[in-house]
């Protein structure tokens, strides 16, 4: 029975050994359990560990994403007539639409410059670069590299150049996350535009989001042009979304108007918070008048028990023996001594 | 060169290290930004499997742990549940290792793929019996059939790459200790 002297030391160490296990189990457990009860603090602290990991990983990300895109784009050569062809008649129709475009820039800016308007200066945008995306099909996010130090705030609108793609949803030092319109978490107010029907947004992990809370959804038809309303205080009004479409469910859906297969630089739009109106507003009257200095005499004043001599002036005398009372013991009048 | 200066164990502790780095890597790489794609499998669970099934001295539950919540963090998942669940199924598969070393792969794979599944399943139920949103459960079914079904090519990976394989009964390693 001579064993060798390293089993009997795993004698000792394998109890010990469970231990150990079991209470770094409870710890995970406990873990999960803080961030279910304390979830912003531990989102927080996530953020803090993405920002200091990630953007050291930017070196190497940033080659690899390059060269796999120009692999997709090397295999795009293979239809390269038949996208020729479709670029060209592409190429005319936007002919059209450059010159409709310049001829409203023109008259957009002379209106401008007739009614002297002054575009909001806070009201720019920060670009980022995507470093990463949430690396599971489960969750539709992108992390970008501006982050506080670039003044990004929750909650801010993101677009690529021409659509809404998501709004900022956690910020660290270098990094912020972006959630996705497609995000099943991500909720959007937007309203709909010929019929002016307001819905929620709603992601569902699928390219095209539903809308929901539509009150008369047979007013709507596929082609509709979904933009964003400041509704809630959630988000700049009037950002482009996307289009209505009907999905194969039947379910109202909106085409979006970015383009999610090229997610590479992001805006994110500076929105400050308008200042909040919070009493329901005084009257705007004319300051009462001023009470005589003790030995004047005044107006004569009606006696309290005769009625008034002219009843057509009843407003005007009614304020007059309201406030002429007090002017003898000076309790309400502005008297500086 | 690094085995005689480290060690058989030290060197598998490092190459594991660097294959879950490069699998998070992949995973964090910017290129799938649309929504809707069918997910894969989940690579790294069946190299650890893997792994503890064939030489679970290599995979310290301190590592396991480590590892599995830099992912849960780094992919957005609710930080610890499934890092304690996954290093509950490495330890079951681990006290079993007496038992595992003589069953042949199919007898293998089922037993890996019913910890997958327990796993699995008591995630789901947890973050259930917690309210958390959840993906639909065909859709995150999907990556565990996935995963299941990507199990024999990983361990195909780890025995003919890394030459990792379950050590015969008696065999001894190259200080003369019984394995």
């Amino acid at each position: 029975m001579a064993k060798p002297r390293t089993y009997n030391s795993e004698d000792f160490s394998r109890p010990l050994r469970r231990v150990l296990v079991g209470f770094s189990v409870v710890l995970f457990l406990a873990l999960f359990v803080l961030w279910r009860i304390d979830s912003p603090r531990v989102e927080r602290f996530r953020m803090a560990l993405i920002d200091k990991v990630v953007p050291s990983f930017a070196w190497a990300m940033a080659p690899v994403t390059k060269l796999s895109t120009m692999v997709d784009n090397f295999q795009s050569y293979g239809r390269l007539y038949e996208q020729n062809q479709q670029l060209r008649e592409e190429l005319q129709q936007m002919k059209a639409w450059k010159e409709a475009a310049l001829q409203l820039e023109q008259k957009n800016a002379r209106l401008l410059d007739l009614n002297n308007v002054r575009l909001d200066p806070m009201l720019t945008h920060v670009t980022g670069v995507v470093l990463t995306d949430s690396g599971s099909p489960f969750r539709q996010s992108v992390l970008l590299n501006v982050g506080t130090r670039d003044g990004i705030q929750d909650g801010w609108a993101t677009m690529d150049g021409i659509g809404l793609v998501g709004r900022i949803s956690g910020v660290g030092n270098r990094t912020s996350r972006v959630i996705l319109l497609t995000d099943s978490s991500s909720r959007i107010p937007v309203i709909v535009q010929p019929s002016d029907q307001k819905a929620v947004l709603s992601g569902d992990n699928s390219m095209l989001p539903p809308l929901d809370f539509l009150e008369h959804p047979d007013q709507i038809q596929p082609g509709d042009r979904v933009v964003s309303t400041g509704d809630g205080n959630v988000f700049p009004a009037g950002l482009l979304v996307g289009q209505v479409a009907m999905g194969a469910d039947k379910r109202l859906r909106v085409v979006l108007a970015a383009n999610y297969e090229r997610l590479e630089f992001l805006r994110v739009l500076r929105s400050y918070a308008s200042a909040p109106i919070t009493d329901t507003g005084a009257l705007l009257v004319p300051l009462p008048p001023r009470p005589l200095p003790a030995g004047v005499q005044g107006p004569l004043v009606p006696a309290a028990g005769l009625p008034p001599a002219a009843p057509p002036e009843g407003a005007g005398t009614a304020l007059e023996s309201t406030a002429s009372p007090a002017v003898p013991d000076g309790t309400t009048g502005a008297r500086s001594d | 060169m690094i085995n005689a200066l480290i060690g058989p164990v030290w060197l598998h502790r490092l190459i594991f290290l660097g294959v879950a780095l490069v699998l998070t890597f992949v995973r964090l790489l910017p290129l799938q930004t649309t929504a809707g794609h069918l997910p894969g499998p989940d690579l790294l669970l069946c190299l650890i499997f893997a792994w503890m099934v064939r030489r679970p001295e290599y995979l310290s539950a301190l590592m396991i742990g480590v590892v599995i919540l830099a992912e849960d963090i780094l992919l957005m998942r609710p930080p610890g549940l499934w890092t304690a669940l996954v290093l509950i199924g490495a330890e079951f598969i681990r006290a079993r290792s007496a038992l595992t070393r003589e069953l042949n792969f199919g007898v293998e794979w089922l037993l890996v793929a019913g910890v997958i599944f327990g796993v699995f399943f008591a995630n789901r139920t947890i973050l259930d019996m917690a309210f958390v949103n959840q993906p639909a459960f065909g859709f995150s079914l999907l990556q565990i059939i996935w995963s299941v079904a990507a199990y024999p090519v990983v361990v195909a990976l780890s025995r003919y790459g890394l030459d990792l394989y379950k050590p015969a009964m008696g065999q001894i390693d190259a200080f003369g200790r019984r394995m």
